[in-house]
């Protein structure tokens, strides 16, 4: 945490994080609770903490002499205790915790962040909780979302059928918010058939603050997973800026739109599944499209290959760029401007570059390619312009579809997952498998 | 029954005279409250707004102007897992579960960050630096490193539910008389949302004031000190913190916290008194009624009180759980170089008891007049047209910044509309003798209305542009020619009314009388 030197003076004098201290420097001298370094910052301070709570940091100099005094406190995050008996007449929901922000609780003294995914955690934090279902909750990874890969969502498929297996009649996921709509996206290819209600949650302010998204974020997936006829998987998080009410967006349909607001979340091409109201808990549905609970039966299809890799087009980009990808990958995304368009250069104009020879020798050595459209809204037409003409003769794949880049990236990782064979990929992609290529957009499907 | 009645009667009589032996024990020989043997201890935390021109954590506007709203937007809050655990959240719950907070949206004054829907940006430099300044003036020892922290809000004044604030200086002091009165820190924070109204379980907010920089000066305890001393020391941190010219002035922009305890009992925490002149009010009447519960033998209890705008207070409902305090940890630790304090130090402004002294001995103004020079938020454009104009009566111009604007104000005239360009431009043509200091008051008021007309057009319009000397003897002459008869002093009263705002009233005085004199001579 601090640096050698002080780290050295520290313990010479065994003083330790929480250790009542006086700093004397010259003339001057300060007392408090010394403070451990978190984060960024000039290493060189010694933080400590002042009785009327403020952290101030003193600057590391030669001279400077360090005591240690009584008083001191030990600073360890305890964990609390809930006390909830089971309700037979609720229904058991299962929450899974990957990690991220809305699964984390702050030791306040220090400002560090803990893992808190216990059912005790969970009740303590959320007394809500129990009013609508019976919770057993558990940890399946501590991650910043942006860490997870697609081992990761293997796990994840494999916990949640186990959890459906064990009658929970409902699963929610607690999950960071930067990748979960590629979790959500894997999980309904993984798990085409769920049964109850897969809930993806998340909260894109922190836990410590009254003011978290995580609470009602929390009780409107429980809700769902509790009570919802919808045995999808999705993602549910704040509809808007108040704390109103939730969308529940389709798993492979939606992504995340905003760097930092609370309704980050947004259905691409289709109308999310329901609102779920936060204070009267009540699910308010705005598609019919959806598979029943308890219809079909449960089938864990968790097979994946991760060797894709996506590609942003944009101007004046090399063809240089796409040779020996085959060395990395067995499959490309491409995310094409437009109807889903590349440089494709059919005028030879003096200043562009084709990369469609690029593309064509990839195709050629057996590397599927996938175009999907980088305006994230809207469907691909590879027929209207010559651009799209060209990269559909070179047996591009996506002509007509509507999926977002990261869906399109996942789907092609899974279907890589069960076939190399050139043409059942293209059929297998081109078929919806969990909802990601509609047939059809509702004039109302724009930035909802 | 007659025998109980009388006992009772006993004890009312045994009751009475202890009463007065109380209020006596605590009076001075004068039968006045003697505050020393209270024991009366009282400490002081100052809020001042900082007039920047960003807020300290975004960019929107600090100018808290906007009227229009634009949109609101409606958020509960919820308690948060503590450490003390289960019981201590289902306590807040209840109070939180059906409380609604409603955010007012205001244009250029209100973005994502105090939604609470986008992490705080870098500090306003602007802001840290006056706060450097003032905490340097109050001779507070910097951190090596400020670190911004969290403290919990529960009223839902903060949308984040936390406010951000820092130590900025520490153990520092400020001179009162021969005393020293310590200051125990000087802190950086956001202001909060202002309240609009309650409506049941509904409160609505205002987010334009939200993130509005403020220092907070907290003193140590202040023991042996008088309500009215108390006050004065108030006035004083408030002076000093004007004295940087980089504070907001006008209602609301300086809030005091006062807390009272007497005969060694428990401290009652007073907010928001907003305006100076109420705060010994406020204390005494803390103390009047502290005395009267103990009179009445109830305890006086540890409580957070507000204060009314007659300086009585009213109590506020307590929230479970300390206010706690932790990492801000969206924001870096903000490092001070020995380097860049060292400049702020030695540009630092004069402090305001060398001013007082400057304004006193160099531009012969009255201590009461330079003081409220000092305190005023004209400070700094006194100066700048002092300077510019060196032969030009300081008294004057100080009369116009502390009593003429002060009249206008007190008539509705908005002169908060006025650009400082305007006041400027009056006193240039003060200087070069285009206008008389009578005329001030009536440029000021068409200014009001439109800032953006240059003097010379408005003299003109007024008809106040200063007579010449023979155009002002021509009309004198006239008017003793007219009325030859009449008294010198009534022929100056008539005078005035006709050049009012074209001429100097000591040269019409002079004019008369000598144009006066010469005619009578005339006729002997």
């Amino acid at each position: 945490m601090y640096p050698k030197e002080i780290e050295k003076l520290l313990k010479s004098k065994r003083i330790g994080v929480g250790s009542r201290v006086k700093v004397t420097k010259g003339k001057q001298s300060y007392e408090g609770l010394l403070m451990p370094r978190i984060g960024l910052g000039d290493r060189d301070n010694i933080v400590i903490k002042r009785d009327n709570g403020y952290n101030i940091g003193i600057k590391y100099e030669r001279g400077l002499n360090i005591e240690k005094l009584k008083g001191g406190k030990r600073l360890k995050f305890k964990s609390a205790k809930a006390y909830v008996r089971k309700d037979p007449d609720k229904p058991t929901v299962s929450i899974l915790g990957c990690g991220g922000t809305i699964g984390s609780r702050i030791e306040y003294k220090t400002g560090a962040v803990f893992p808190a995914f216990s059912p005790d955690d969970l009740l303590v934090s959320f007394p809500q909780l129990k009013e609508i279902a019976n919770v057993r909750g558990r940890k399946l990874f501590d991650l910043f979302s942006e860490d997870m890969s697609p081992a990761h969502w293997q796990v994840v498929a494999r916990e949640v059928a186990s959890e459906i297996k064990k009658k929970a009649g409902g699963v929610v996921l607690m999950h960071g918010t930067d990748t979960m709509h590629f979790t959500a996206a894997a999980l309904s290819f993984m798990v085409q058939t769920p049964t109850v209600p897969v809930v993806l949650v998340g909260a894109q302010r922190s836990s410590d603050r009254g003011s978290s998204d995580n609470e009602m974020n929390l009780v409107c997936s429980t809700t769902l997973a509790a009570k919802s006829d919808m045995a999808e998987v999705g993602i549910c998080m704040h509809a808007s800026m108040a704390d109103d009410y939730c969308f529940f967006h389709q798993g492979t349909k939606v992504r995340k739109m905003h760097t930092s607001r609370r309704d980050t979340f947004r259905s691409i091409n289709v109308v999310p599944f329901a609102r779920v109201w936060y204070e009267k808990l009540k699910i308010e549905l705005l598609r019919k499209d959806y598979k029943q609970r308890g219809v079909g039966k449960l089938v864990l299809d968790d097979k994946i290959n991760p060797r894709v890799g996506l590609f942003y087009s944009y101007p004046g980009i090399d063809p240089a760029i796409f040779e020996g990808l085959m060395d990395f990958y067995d499959g490309i995304v491409i995310a094409g401007t437009g109807l889903g368009h590349v440089p494709t250069n059919p005028s030879n104009d003096r200043l562009s570059k084709s990369i469609v020879p690029a593309l064509r020798t990839l195709i050629e050595s057996g590397i599927p390619v996938v175009i999907a459209p980088q305006t994230i809204y809207g469907r691909l037409n590879l027929n209207v312009y010559e651009a799209g003409r060209l990269l559909n003769e070179i047996g591009v794949i996506g002509n007509g579809c509507d999926w977002t880049p990261e869906a399109a990236l996942v789907k092609l990782m899974w279907v890589l997952g069960h076939t190399k064979k050139m043409d059942k990929v293209r059929e297998m992609m081109l078929t919806n498998m969990a909802g990601e290529i509609s047939g059809r957009t509702e004039p109302e499907a724009f930035l909802l | 029954m007659k025998k109980k009645k009388k006992s009772r009667l006993k004890k009312k009589l045994k009751k009475g005279p202890k009463k007065r032996k109380f209020k006596e024990s605590y009076a001075t020989e004068k039968g006045k409250i003697s505050y020393k043997k209270l024991k009366l201890k009282a400490g002081l935390e100052i809020h001042q707004q900082l007039d920047t021109k960003h807020k300290l954590f975004c960019n929107c506007s600090a100018a808290f102007e906007r009227k229009k709203i634009k949109t609101e937007v409606v958020r509960k809050q919820h308690p948060v897992a503590s450490e003390l655990g289960e019981v201590d959240v289902a306590a807040q719950y209840e109070l939180f579960r059906d409380r609604t907070f409603n955010y007012q949206v205001f244009s250029a004054e209100t973005c994502l960050v105090e939604l609470d829907e986008e992490p705080p940006h870098d500090i306003n430099t602007e802001a840290l630096r006056i706060a450097i300044e003032v905490a340097l003036l109050l001779n507070c020892e910097i951190p090596g490193e400020i670190h911004v922290m969290r403290k919990t809000i529960t009223d839902g004044s903060n949308t984040g539910a936390f406010q951000r604030t820092m130590v900025v200086g520490m153990n520092g002091w400020l001179k009162y008389g021969s005393k020293k009165i310590e200051i125990t820190h000087v802190c950086l924070e956001e202001d909060a949302a202002a309240i609009v109204r309650e409506e049941g379980n509904k409160v609505i907010y205002r987010l334009s004031r939200l993130g509005i920089p403020l220092v907070e000066i907290s003193t140590g305890l202040l023991k042996n000190y008088t309500p009215d001393q108390v006050q004065e020391i108030a006035y004083l941190i408030g002076i000093v913190c004007r004295s940087t010219g980089k504070v907001k002035h006008g209602i609301g922009s300086i809030r005091q916290d006062v807390n009272v305890s007497t005969r060694n009992g428990p401290r009652v925490e007073i907010k928001g008194v907003q305006e100076l002149g109420l705060l010994s009010k406020v204390v005494e009447k803390e103390v009047d009624r502290q005395m009267r519960l103990i009179e009445s033998s109830k305890k006086v209890v540890h409580e957070t009180r507000a204060a009314n705008a007659d300086g009585t207070t009213r109590f506020t409902r307590p929230l479970p759980g300390a206010a706690r305090m932790y990492p801000e940890t969206d924001i870096v630790p903000i490092s001070i170089s020995q380097r860049w304090l060292k400049r702020v130090k030695s540009e630092l402004p004069e402090p305001w008891t060398k001013k007082l002294i400057r304004f006193k001995q160099k531009l012969k103004l009255s201590n009461d007049l330079a003081i409220q020079i000092v305190s005023s938020e004209y400070l700094e454009l006194f100066e700048q047209i002092m300077k510019k104009h060196p032969r030009l009566n300081a008294i004057v111009v100080a009369n116009v910044f502390t009593s003429t604007l002060k009249d206008l104000r007190r008539k509705r005239i908005d002169v908060g509309k006025l650009k400082e360009k305007n006041l400027m431009d009056i006193f240039d043509a003060l200087a070069k003798k285009k206008i008389v200091k009578e005329a001030i008051p009536d440029f000021i008021v068409y200014f009001v209305d439109k800032p953006d007309d240059s003097v010379a057009k408005v003299a003109e319009k007024l008809n106040l542009s200063i007579l010449k000397k023979s155009e002002l003897r021509t009309i004198v002459s006239q008017l003793i020619k007219d009325s030859p008869d009449t008294p010198k002093e009534k022929l100056y009263g008539i005078a005035m009314s006709r050049v009012r705002g074209r001429a100097n009233a000591q040269e019409v005085f002079k004019l008369v009388s000598s144009l006066a004199k010469r005619k009578s001579k005339k006729k002997k």
